[in-house]
């Protein structure tokens, strides 16, 4: 039988990266995916990501996907696709479904990257055509360019819920809601700072009653609940809509891990193997990386991954217990660092009152998506002054500092602490670049200037839909909470490589709606 | 140990709720009716409500509902979900045809 | 636990101490503590098994009990339980390819038919009338119309669920650690945990382990286990409501009401497996071997998609029937074991059998060529 050193089952950010940390200290890796493409859930990301510049920040997911192929390819690791693992046994054998036959590999030791799936909600109606995952609609769109609906409801405000509502604006539907059982907002204030500029409501503490329809989907509604969620009476609400999304989390795909008799524990985000800090099973030679071994980011399941992987190479004997150690307390650093934070795994579903800078946190941003008018000079990023300068409207204590780096002029400081919120500096002078605005994975940065003609200012703000507005358009701006607020016209568009495909729209409006206007609609 | 009868008297007898109907497991058809029924019947594992009722049992061998189902007997047995050992997982993880499988040279086969 | 003792006690929730708690109970003597190691009821063989409801190939000291099963109880069982245990009984081919395997079912059927079963040899054409679906390969097969299939895991269950209505106390997750003799007579069941059961009578019915627990009285059965495994499809449209298996022994199965067929079978290996007893790991050999008897026997399932596969321990006897008996020498013991890997099919009659002994009534049929202490040196 065919062994290799190393099986990775799932192809996915954490099993590439620790195919490739493995092979790179010799090892003889294969990654097996039932997929048609690598990747596992990279190539649906067409967002940037959020981090420094070693979580790979700031670059778009399906880009990270193709440079770590890229990788693997270089240090030989052999990945196999169409081959989906149906079983793992003894002796650290596995089964492997490729095209119309059956193969059998050995590992002296097998790293299970399986990734997750989704969860689902019940509701009247919730198996009607038209009521879809999340997850599903970002395949959809991302892999096989199917618009999965026109007008969307959004279950869910986790990052999930919120960045695929936006991916599904991108993608030309419309989306009339994002609702959430929860009172706060789950995700990353910043992703749902994107989508209320554009206009889309929030329902906190609300959720689905019926998804009406009589072949598929044609109507939802939704209903505010108290804190037992029960629904409150006369509460109801309904949209007329042809898809409903649903994004309410996602569960370990542990199955592998439980068939081969590894330790498994049950936790309130699923079922996940016993697994010491590095990945290792109870069984020894089975490890486990990313979502598998518990819900998180891409970007740490590729940390996870390369810890795994060095632990590996350390375990089959290809690297010293010294080195090995070595190298995955450098990376256990990184992956310290990402998991701090108002987001942090320790604070999941916590109210955070203040920042670490001891702000009042927006209550506003948690419970409607969108930081209040009179609330946003509170923060570091937010300066006023004459000239162009950039407006950072970053409020949460999230892992992230691109934005520090981006500006050549040292504008913008974050400083060691990864999670602190940037600082804008109103000494050093802005040449209006529009680095840092395209450097922001949340979008929250903005190029103000007060005056630029008689009572005019400009407003240059991230855009990534199409078509492109040009220069001279003329349309509405829409404040923070999406609401029309006065005429703007469209100044000038840059797009450029070095902004990967966020194009930068400057738009004139009054000057006193600078610090009020953030998204250009054209009419 | 588990006494079935002190623990059906404890968790009392099945009332009927306004979504009894909704289905809950797609590939078998189950209801969540049914489960609660199956619970006061004293199928109070995921192993039993799967053998009694199918759920978990179809295509999708319990990836949607699975953990659906455990929230509802949960529920009725008064207890967390994470108290319900989840349900055993087999092989093949994917279905796969009888004349796929039928094609495997077994150890010897590259 | 409110009371530690009962008028019997049933060690093994599967489907013959299930059956046999409910026909204590339909008797009357609802005071009866069924005692399951596991978490779940039927874990083991009852609800791992190929749901054959057969009497067509069974030894001579089987054969009147397993006829009595299908002839008086398994026809009215859903009835009597209030749960649809999916009993057909629409006959069993066992399928030959060969001229080998046609004179091995003609023994087979000339044995039967002399203990007054009606079985047959049938030709090619008429297996074809009986069962369109089958292979031209196939030359001819032993017929049993009356035999069947029912639906193992529901039987169990409703067992279960009927005789807990009538008051018997399962208890789940209940691990034995010994019997123990109090003044001559079997009296105590010693749990793991320390705890102590008491009853006049104890029946045990708990597969292979039934081994272990009679040492603890000094009684040895000379049983040795055997691990097969099964697998299930995905739904397929009805295609027949017959019992299948085969002369070389290499698949037996059916389609079950929801339209999945169920077939069991091995790979040939499975005498050497070492696997600790509480593990029930499938290997990576046997669906695809079973898969290719199958589909050599129903080429039209050659695209239907394996969904499941399982695998479990088999209590097999030495010489190939179970123990169905008193203790005398343990006087309250009565033993039911070593089913080599058909007694699903039998379970209702073997359940009353076990009831009646332990309120020491006749049994139904004679079984005492299935005493426990049956086993003697051969040369």
């Amino acid at each position: 039988m065919e062994r290799y050193d190393l099986i990775v089952i799932g192809a996915g950010p954490a099993g590439l990266s620790a195919a490739i940390e493995a092979a790179k200290n010799g090892a003889r890796a294969a990654v097996f995916d039932e997929n048609e493409r690598p990747g596992g859930q990279l190539f649906k990301q067409i967002h940037k990501f959020f981090g420094s510049k070693e979580h790979k920040a700031k670059i778009r997911g399906f880009k990270i996907g193709n440079d770590l192929l890229k990788e693997a390819g270089e240090w030989g690791v052999k990945v196999v696709l169409n081959a989906t693992v149906i079983g793992l046994y003894p002796e650290k054998e596995i089964t492997v479904r490729i095209g119309e036959k059956i193969l059998h590999y050995k590992g002296d030791s097998v790293l299970i990257a399986t990734g997750a799936s989704e969860n689902m909600v019940t509701f009247e109606g919730w198996t009607k055509p038209g009521v879809i995952g999340a997850g599903a609609a970002q395949t959809m769109m991302n892999l096989h360019h199917i618009k999965p609906g026109n007008k969307v409801l959004m279950l869910g405000s986790g990052n999930v819920g919120l960045v695929v509502s936006y991916q599904l604006m991108q993608a030309g539907c419309k989306v009339v809601a994002v609702v959430d059982a929860a009172p706060r907002i789950g995700g990353y204030g910043v992703h749902a700072a994107k989508l209320a500029r554009c206009g889309v409501p929030f329902y906190l503490s609300h959720t689905i009653v019926r998804a009406a329809g009589t072949e598929a989907v044609e109507g939802v509604t939704i209903a505010q609940v108290d804190e037992s969620f029960r629904f409150v009476p006369e509460t109801e609400k309904t949209f007329e809509v042809d898809t409903v999304c649903v994004a309410v989390g996602l569960s370990p795909m542990s199955q592998l891990l439980k068939q081969a008799g590894c330790r498994m524990k049950d936790t309130p985000g699923g079922l996940i193997p016993d697994c010491d800090e590095y990945g290792a099973t109870s069984v020894p030679g089975i490890f486990a990386a990313g979502d598998v071994a518990g819900i998180e980011e891409a970007s740490s399941a590729m940390i996870e991954g390369r810890i795994s992987g060095a632990m590996i190479a350390g375990y089959l004997g290809y690297l010293e217990e010294k080195a090995a150690h070595t190298r995955v307390e450098e990376l256990e650093k990184a992956l310290e660092s990402l998991r701090k934070g108002m987001f942090a795994p320790e604070n999941r579903g916590k109210f955070m009152k203040k920042t670490e800078e001891g702000i009042d946190t927006s209550v506003s941003l948690l419970e409607h998506g969108f930081l209040a008018d009179n609330e946003v000079e509170k923060y570091p990023g937010v300066i006023r002054k004459a000239g162009t300068h950039p407006v950072i409207e970053c409020t949460q204590n999230i892992p992230c500092n691109p934005c520090q780096d981006a500006c050549p002029k040292g504008c913008i400081s974050i400083g060691s602490n990864i999670t602190s919120l940037p600082v804008v500096d109103g000494t050093a002078e802005c040449i209006g670049c529009g680095m840092c605005v395209a450097s922001c994975s949340g979008q929250a940065i903005f190029l103000v200037e007060e005056k630029c003609e008689d009572g005019y200012g400009t407003v240059t703000l991230p855009y990534e839909f199409l078509p492109l507005p040009a220069a001279g358009q003329k349309g509405i701006a829409l404040g923070r909470d999406g609401t029309r607020i006065c005429e703007a016209e469209v100044v000038k568009v840059r797009s450029a490589q070095a902004f990967d495909h966020t194009s930068l729209l400057t738009m004139k409006v009054p000057s006193d709606m600078v610090m009020k206007a953030r998204f250009f609609k054209a009419v | 140990m588990v006494d079935v009868q002190e623990k059906l008297k404890a968790i009392g007898p099945y009332r009927e709720e306004p979504d009894d109907d909704m289905l809950i497991c797609r590939c078998e058809e189950v209801t969540k009716g049914e489960i609660r029924q199956a619970v006061h019947a004293g199928m109070f594992t995921m192993e039993e409500i799967r053998r009694y009722l199918r759920t978990g049992m179809g295509l999708c061998q319990g990836q949607t509902c699975g953990k659906l189902v455990k929230g509802i007997v949960a529920r009725e047995l008064k207890v967390s979900p994470l108290d319900i050992e989840p349900a055993t997982s087999r092989v093949p993880m994917r279905p796969t045809e009888m004349k796929i499988l039928a094609r495997d040279g077994g150890a010897c086969d590259e | 636990m409110s009371k530690m003792t009962a008028d019997v006690i049933i060690i093994g929730g599967g489907v013959n101490g299930c059956a046999a708690a409910y026909y204590l109970a339909k008797k009357g003597v609802c005071d009866v503590i069924v005692l399951e190691a596991d978490k779940s009821i039927g874990h083991g063989g009852s609800s791992r098994n190929g749901g054959g409801v057969r009497q067509s190939g069974r030894d001579m000291r089987e054969l009147p009990y397993a006829m009595y099963a299908v002839n008086n109880m398994w026809p009215t069982l859903s009835e009597e339980l209030g749960v649809d245990v999916e009993y057909y009984q629409r006959g069993n081919l066992r399928l030959g390819k060969t001229e080998k395997h046609l004179k091995k079912l003609e023994g087979l059927a000339s044995g039967s038919r002399a203990l007054g079963l009606d079985m047959k040899v049938v030709d090619a054409q008429t297996v074809k009338e009986i069962c369109p679906y089958l292979s031209d390969e196939v030359i001819g097969a032993s017929w049993c119309p009356t035999d069947g299939h029912a639906n193992p895991m529901l039987t169990t269950l409703a067992y279960y669920k009927r005789a807990t209505e009538l008051g018997v106390r399962f208890i789940t997750d209940a691990k034995v650690e010994k019997l123990e003799k109090q003044r001559g007579r079997l009296r105590r069941v010693i749990m793991k945990n320390g705890e102590i059961f008491e009853a006049e009578t104890v029946i045990v019915a708990a597969g292979y382990e039934s081994r272990y627990l009679s040492r603890t009285v000094g009684v040895d059965i000379p049983l040795y286990t055997y691990f097969e495994e099964a697998l299930v499809t995905e739904m397929q449209p009805h295609m027949f409501d017959i019992m299948l298996g085969t002369a070389d022994g290499d698949f037996y199965g059916h389609q079950s009401r929801h339209g999945s067929f169920v077939f069991g079978s091995d790979s040939g290996l499975e005498g050497d497996i070492d696997m600790p007893l509480d593990e029930l790991k499938t290997s990576s050999l046997t669906a695809s071997a079973g898969c290719r008897a199958i589909i050599g026997y129903i080429p039209l399932l050659a695209d239907a998609k394996v969904v499941r596969t399982w695998g479990g321990w088999i209590d097999m006897c030495h010489d190939g029937v179970p123990v169905i008996s008193k203790v005398e020498e343990v006087p309250g013991m009565i033993l039911a074991c070593g089913f080599t890997g058909h007694g699903f099919g039998t379970a209702p009659a073997v359940g009353l059998m076990l009831a009646q002994m332990a309120l020491e009534e006749e049994t139904s049929v004679d079984i005492s060529a299935l005493r426990y202490d049956r086993f003697k040196p051969v040369r």
